[in-house]
């Protein structure tokens, strides 16, 4: 009787350490992804697309809302808005700033590039099968103009004025004056098409379960928990979506998230810690994808509370004392890429020819220091968002950076409702003031104008940076119409605001996902939305069905 | 006994009194605008003030506090913005999956901790008791987060028994969902359970009526089983009233770990945006939850023990 108590009681002991053991270890392989536009194609998908199956995305953010004007959750919310609505236009699905059509079969501009016309293609349904007319779709986009509607995103309305039907199937929209973005400004959610006699009819209640003309259309919708979306039987690309439904689960820890993909019980996560990239790369069943998307590290200066800011040279100093290359390794395992803007990176961006990235080169910022008119260095404090591994490591290597030069640095970390709030209010001398940085349209439009735009009441994008040339720049810049032309203006622009350095892009950093071998069609598109219409199973099975999917364990 | 029982609720409309004067100015005075941290950068300013005035977050402090207590005696808890709904709506959603959780925990706790205890308690210093004490040293020392990741490893990944994550209704998906959180939450609580009922029970088995009991020539277990559990039970059921303020703290930890859309999870999303008076129904209900766990354990002791309710008057 006494052994076999000490035994047993032994025995847990034993299996609690080796579970430690076992548990704590993963592969001390470096993590390396060929390209930005992510190796994760598997023999298994070389074929033709199979329809069929139920695909569980284990996700980051919870879907809080499924109203676009009303988005309070970010991505968690646009990733359930992309899937249930579309737009006229959209971003091409396999990635670059390329626009294609969506619900609009084409469109037209005229030449003052202040009224488009666009003519939707025939046939078009919502998802519970009534037409989709140009009432609906000028009364959308009339809500996504009307800033006390579209409160939440009004700045993306810039220059609307208004929609009106023409006939049928065609839609004029004039704007006040010409907005360069303005096709990207109405591909993403806010500028979504509704039926205005549902909305109009059911009120909130309409968002419980919305209709639209999304891949999917909702099943069941628990807020906090999950959201099941199945097939729309109307979408109006033939044989698309592939998948019989799709189930989005909400989880907010990034271990979970891994146990559940490394189980089974998920096909898709969001959200993959650098750190443990190499982990997965190391399990055969899964794959690792890493998309270029509009994201960074923005180191943000604060020129009113920083007089050292002030000065240019202390701001180019601290570009030539980062070590890029050291922190591209060690803390994003080789996926960062090395900037050559001091915004996030764009499909536009000139390259590193035309626009140089700075060198690490700690001689060129100490000769900078010593002729700022402050040789002798100060001290500031760098705030940054608490809970995530990455941010804490790259304060440590930027104090120590920043030491070598003269600049002592403190470090405080904050959760991130309190850094962006300081942010926000400008109590801060550098920041990383956001968890996730990125633009929400493609092109540089957006950044361009918050950073450079001394009008736009954001002072500098909370920087308090202001410089009339380049004002004037990016100006023109967000009203030309030839892309041509802009890119050339934006390469003067992007090199003008590097060798300014209001502020500090420190690295760009891809959206990092994994799934399953056997699920195909996971491309991104450079919005970081995933394009689940595209998505298949390699055997056409995936989960189990999806209602109960989160907790069955089938093998990927 | 009438007089005990009114005073220990004065006490306790006190406490949560303080307890809302305190999480109120708490969630206020940290930095963190609510508005803006739902609105974005993208929010219009007059968008940003409509929405402060709605939420009366552009008055005084006093005069906001003065607002919601009024409004919490009439029975509103306002509005979780963050969310988009009533927060008494958000609450009776989510309610269901903690207190499924808190409740299954406890019983593991109890199934786990008595059963060793007595084993503990037969032989005090042997190799079970030494074994068992040194493995709940074990388990108290291990941080919820770890325990639970473990569990789903090993019984999720490895042997998948359970799903790692989640959460489903009905008996089956009780079962199934909530095993792993519960055993994560309960296990450290057996530990509890096992120290306190082995030490009483050590005490209880040296007092005479035992050894009348066992003179009488009844067998050990109904002994141990009849007379001197019974007497030691009061102990442990006092410390696991006082412990469902660690259990709550726990459980959003747990909660979170293995995904569970409970009110643990709640509160963390709640802090995070600081959804004010999500946050502060919260933890009203938390404190509600410990004050009305230690009242009846007080309540329970002074009607069995007449010397406890005699010391108060």
């Amino acid at each position: 009787m006494h052994k076999t108590s000490a035994s047993i009681a032994a025995g847990v002991i034993c299996v609690l350490l080796l579970a430690a053991c076992g548990g704590g270890g993963g592969s001390s392989k470096k993590a390396s992804l060929k390209g930005s536009a992510g190796a994760s194609t598997s023999a298994a998908c070389q074929g033709a697309p199979v329809r069929g199956g139920n695909l569980v995305y284990e996700r980051q953010a919870a879907a809080e809302t499924l109203n676009p004007l009303q988005i309070i959750n970010g991505n968690g919310d646009i990733f359930a808005y992309n899937q249930i609505y579309s737009g006229l236009v959209r971003s091409d699905p396999n990635g670059g700033s390329r626009l294609e059509p969506s619900l609009a079969q084409r469109w037209t501009v005229s030449p003052d590039g202040k009224t488009y016309t666009f003519t939707l293609r025939p046939n078009l349904k919502f998802s519970n099968g009534q037409p989709v007319t140009a009432e609906d779709v000028a009364w959308s986009l009339n809500n996504f103009g009307n800033p006390k509607v579209n409160a939440n995103m009004a700045s993306v309305a810039v220059g609307y004025d208004k929609a009106t039907v023409l006939n049928p199937t065609t839609v004029q929209v004039k704007l006040k004056q010409p907005v360069a973005a303005f096709l990207y400004n109405i591909s993403i959610w806010p500028a979504f098409i509704l039926p205005k006699d549902l909305v109009e009819k059911q009120g909130s209640a309409f968002y419980k379960h919305p209709v639209g003309t999304g891949p999917f259309m909702v099943k069941e919708y628990v807020k906090g928990s999950h959201l099941t979306m199945v097939r729309n039987p109307y979408y109006w690309e033939k044989g698309k979506p592939y998948l019989d439904s799709i189930r989005y689960n909400f989880a907010t820890d990034s271990n979970s998230r891994i146990l559940a993909l490394r189980s089974g019980a998920a096909q898709i996560m969001d959200g993959l810690p650098f750190s443990q990239i190499a982990s997965i790369q190391a399990n055969k069943n899964l794959r690792v994808q890493s998309a270029k998307v509009p994201l960074f590290m923005g180191l943000w200066l604060n020129h009113k509370n920083v007089k050292e800011f002030k000065d240019i040279n202390v701001r180019r100093a601290i570009q030539y004392a980062l070590n890029r290359q050291q922190m591209k390794q060690a803390i994003f395992h080789g996926l960062g890429q090395i900037p050559n803007s001091v915004l996030m990176g764009f499909d536009m961006d000139a390259g590193p020819n035309r626009v140089k990235p700075y060198p690490y080169d700690v001689a060129k910022a100490k000769q900078l220091m010593a002729a700022s008119k402050y040789p002798k260095g100060f001290s500031v404090t760098l705030q940054y968002p608490s809970g995530y591994d990455f941010y804490t490591q790259m304060g440590l290597l930027l104090q120590q950076e920043l030491d070598a030069i003269g600049i002592k640095v403190k470090l405080q970390e904050t959760d991130p409702a309190t850094g962006t709030s300081n942010f926000l209010a400008m109590k801060y001398d550098m920041t990383f003031p956001f968890a996730s940085f990125t633009s929400d349209v493609t092109v540089p439009d957006e950044y361009a104008d918050f950073v450079g735009n001394a009008a736009n009441g954001l002072n500098g994008f909370f920087s308090g940076w202001k410089d009339p040339a380049i004002n004037k720049e990016i100006d023109t810049f967000t009203t030309t119409l030839s892309n041509s032309e802009r890119v050339k203006q934006w390469a003067k622009i992007q090199g003008d605001l590097l060798s300014q350095t209001p502020v500090v892009n420190v690295m760009n950093l891809p959206f990092v996902n994994a799934h399953s071998a056997t699920t195909c069609g996971t491309a991104i598109d450079a919005l970081g939305s995933d394009h689940l219409e595209d998505t298949w199973f390699a055997g056409g099975k995936g989960g189990a069905a999806a209602t109960t999917a989160a907790t069955e364990t089938t093998t990927g | 006994m009438v007089r005990y029982l009114v005073h220990r609720l004065a006490l306790a409309v006190v406490v949560l009194f303080g307890l809302l004067v305190a999480t109120f100015f708490m969630i206020h005075l940290v930095p963190g605008d609510p508005v803006k941290i739902v609105l974005g950068v993208h929010a219009t300013p007059t968008a940003v003030a409509h929405v402060r005035h709605e939420l009366n977050l552009d008055r005084p402090l006093l005069t906001q506090f003065w607002l919601y207590m009024t409004h919490v005696l009439q029975g509103h808890f306002g509005y979780a913005f963050t969310i988009g709904a009533p927060v008494g709506e958000v609450l009776s959603q989510r309610f269901g999956a903690t207190a499924a959780l808190l409740t299954y925990a406890m019983v593991i706790a109890l199934v786990v901790g008595i059963p060793l205890a007595i084993w503990a308690a037969r032989r005090p210093n042997g190799v079970a008791d030494n074994s068992i004490r040194l493995g709940t040293t074990f388990v108290f020392a291990m941080p919820a987060f770890w325990l639970g990741l473990m569990l789903a490893l090993i019984f999720g990944l490895e042997l998948k028994w359970f799903p790692v994550s989640g959460y489903e209704t009905g008996i089956a998906g009780f079962f199934k969902t909530l095993t792993l959180p519960a055993i994560t939450l309960g296990l450290p609580l057996a530990t509890v359970v096992v120290r306190t009922l082995r030490s009483s029970l050590l005490s209880v088995m040296q007092s005479e009526y035992i050894e009348a009991a066992r003179s009488r020539g009844l067998t050990e277990r109904r002994v141990v089983g009849k007379h001197a559990l019974r007497n030691s039970m009061m102990n442990t059921l006092t410390i696991l009233s006082v412990n469902v303020g660690f259990l709550i703290g726990a459980s959003i930890v747990v909660e979170q770990v293995f995904q569970i859309p409970g009110l643990g999870t709640l509160l963390l999303e709640a802090v995070e945006k600081r959804d004010y008076q999500l946050v502060q129904a919260l933890a009203l209900l938390a404190g509600t939850a410990v004050v009305l766990a230690s009242l009846a354990a007080d309540v329970i002791q002074a009607y069995l023990d007449p010397r406890v309710r005699l010391a108060q008057q």
